[in-house]
C-alpha cells in the first residue's frame, strides 16, 4: 500500500532521512515512534506530495508520488495535521464546502449529528468560527471531517494530544475499529494498548 | 485655445516651499530629505524626457512608433510591478506582461474606436495619454493583487496545504487567497469612483479644462476614462494571478519558495 525505499532527504544541511525503508500494508494499523525532530511529520508530507525526497522512491498503491497520480493519491488519504490547520471560517461552512468539493451527498446531516454526539460536541459548534475553538474542539472537528470524508487511508499526526483520557480511549478504539489503513504519530500511550496496532520506530 | 505656458523660472519658483519642508524634516529628524530630493529630480528628468519624446511621437504620429512606445511602457510597468512584489523578474515577466497587454489593448482600442470614434486608432494624441493612464492604474492594482496573493499563501502555507489535502482541488484551496487579494486590489478604484467629484477634481479633468475643453466635455471624458481604468484593472489583476500560477506553484500544487527575492 505504502512503501518508502531507500529514501534520502536533507534539509538545511541536516540529514532527515538516510536510506529510509518503510512498508505499510493495506488495512494495517501502524504507530510510528521516534524522538522529536526525526522526521515523523515529514514522512506524511512526502506521501501527500507537499515535499519531495532527494533520492529513493515512495510508492502509494503502486503509484509514484508525482504529477500524474497525485490527485488519485490525495483522494485516498485523510490527513490530520498536528495543528489542525483549518481555515478560519465557521465550522458549518467549512464542512459544507469540503463535502461539496469532494462530491459527497449532503443529505447526511443525520450523520453529522451522530458523529458530533459521539465526539461529545454540541450542534451549536457548527456556527462557531474555527479560530474560536479550543484545541480539543479543533482536534475533534478534524476527526469529524475525517469520518465524513471516509477516505481509505488515514495519516494522523498527534490526533489525541488535546483530548481527555476518556475521550482518547473512546476515539482511538473507534478509529482503529474502522476497516482502513491507519498510520499514527503519537506520544499517547493509549494507542499502544490496542493489540491490532503495529509499532514502527524511526531512527 | 490652450493653457498659458509656464516659464522654466516660474515653474522653478514652486521649489521655494521645499525650504521649510527640508528644514522641518531636519528638525524632526525625519530621514526622508535624501529620498525626497531624489524623487523630485527623477520626476523632473523623467517628465522632461517624456516631453521631448511625446513632441517627437506627436510629430511623426506613426502607428509603429506609437506601438513600440506602448510596448516599452508595458515592459517598464512589468519591471516595476515585479520588483514591488519582491518576486523574481525572470519568472514573472511573461505572465505579467500578457496580463497587462491583453485587457489594455482591448480596452484602449475600444475606447478609441467605439467611445471617442477617432479615425486613426493609432492617433498618438489619444493612444499615448489614455494608454498611460490605464497602465499606471493597473500597475497599482496588480502590485496589490499579486503581492497579497503570494505573501498571503506564503504566510499561511500550512493552512493552504491542509486545504489541498482536504479538498484535493487546487482552485478551492486557492480561492480564499485569491478573493482576499483581488478585492484589496480593486477596492481603491471602486472607492474613488464613489467619491470622485466630491473630494477631488481628477487630474485629467483639471488638465483638460486648463487645456481649453468645456467642463461638460471634460466630465464625459472623465467618466469614460474611469470606467476604462476600472475594467483594465479588474481584468489585468485577475489575469496576473491566473497566468502566474504556473510559475508560482510546482506540479504538485505546492508554493515555489524560490519565486521570492530573498530578504537581506
Amino acid at each position: 500500500m505504502i512503501s518508502f525505499e531507500s529514501v534520502c532527504l536533507r534539509h538545511q544541511g541536516k540529514d532527515i532521512f538516510n536510506n529510509l525503508d518503510l512498508t505499510i500494508l493495506e488495512k494495517e494499523n501502524v504507530l510510528i515512534q521516534g524522538k522529536s525532530g526525526i522526521g515523523k511529520t515529514t514522512l506524511f508530507k512526502l506521501l501527500l506530495g507537499f515535499g519531495t525526497a532527494d533520492s529513493g522512491s515512495i510508492l502509494f498503491n503502486g503509484y509514484k508520488i508525482g504529477k500524474t497520480h497525485i490527485n488519485e493519491i490525495r483522494e485516498q488519504i485523510f490527513y490530520l495535521s498536528q495543528d489542525i490547520d483549518l481555515r478560519h471560517e465557521s465550522v458549518g461552512n467549512l464542512l459544507d464546502e469540503i463535502l461539496k468539493v469532494n462530491l459527497i451527498q449532503h443529505n447526511n446531516s443525520n450523520k453529522i449529528e451522530k458523529i458530533l454526539n459521539f465526539l461529545e460536541l454540541d450542534i451549536k459548534l457548527l456556527e462557531q468560527n474555527i479560530k474560536d475553538l479550543s484545541g480539543g474542539e479543533r482536534q475533534r472537528v478534524g476527526l469529524l471531517i475525517g469520518f465524513l470524508l471516509d477516505r481509505p487511508v488515514w495519516l494522523l499526526d498527534e490526533p489525541t494530544s488535546a483530548l481527555d483520557d476518556a475521550m482518547k480511549r473512546k476515539v482511538s478504539k473507534f478509529i482503529l475499529g474502522q476497516d482502513k489503513t491507519i498510520v499514527i504519530i503519537s506520544h499517547d500511550d493509549v494507542w499502544k494498548q490496542h493489540k491490532e496496532i503495529k509499532i514502527k520506530r524511526l531512527r | 485655445m490652450g493653457a498659458q505656458d509656464l516659464s522654466i523660472l516660474s515653474l522653478a519658483s514652486l521649489l521655494i516651499f521645499l525650504i521649510p519642508v527640508i528644514y522641518i524634516n531636519r528638525r524632526l529628524k525625519l530621514a526622508i530629505n535624501q529620498t525626497l530630493i531624489t524623487s523630485i529630480v527623477r520626476m523632473c528628468v523623467q517628465l522632461g524626457f517624456v516631453g521631448i519624446y511625446l513632441e517627437f511621437l506627436f510629430k511623426f504620429n506613426s502607428p509603429v512608433l506609437n506601438t513600440v512606445y506602448l510596448l516599452m511602457m508595458i515592459s517598464i510597468a512589468c519591471h516595476s510591478i515585479i520588483r514591488s512584489c519582491n518576486l523574481k523578474f525572470k519568472l514573472f515577466f511573461v505572465p505579467v506582461f500578457f496580463s497587462l497587454l491583453i485587457p489594455f489593448t482591448v480596452i484602449l482600442f475600444f475606447f478609441n474606436a467605439v467611445v471617442v470614434r477617432i479615425d486613426n486608432l493609432f492617433e498618438a494624441k489619444y493612444l499615448i495619454p489614455i494608454g498611460g493612464m490605464l497602465l499606471g492604474n493597473s500597475l497599482r492594482s496588480i502590485i496589490i493583487g499579486l503581492s497579497n496573493f503570494y505573501s498571503g499563501i506564503q504566510k499561511d502555507e500550512k493552512v493552504y496545504l491542509y486545504s489541498i489535502s482536504l479538498f484535493n482541488n487546487r482552485i478551492h484551496a486557492l480561492k480564499p487567497y485569491f478573493l482576499q487579494s483581488f478585492s484589496a486590489a480593486i477596492a481603491p478604484i471602486i472607492a474613488s469612483m464613489a467619491t470622485i467629484g466630491l473630494v477631488s477634481l481628477p487630474g485629467m479633468m483639471t488638465g483638460q479644462i486648463l487645456g481649453g475643453s468645456i467642463p461638460l466635455v471634460a466630465i464625459k471624458y472623465q467618466i469614460a476614462i474611469m470606467l476604462s481604468i476600472f475594467y483594465t484593472e479588474y481584468f489585468s489583476t485577475i489575469l496576473a494571478i491566473v497566468f502566474s500560477l504556473k510559475v508560482g506553484f510546482n506540479e504538485l500544487d505546492v508554493l515555489n519558495q524560490d519565486i521570492f527575492i530573498p530578504k537581506k
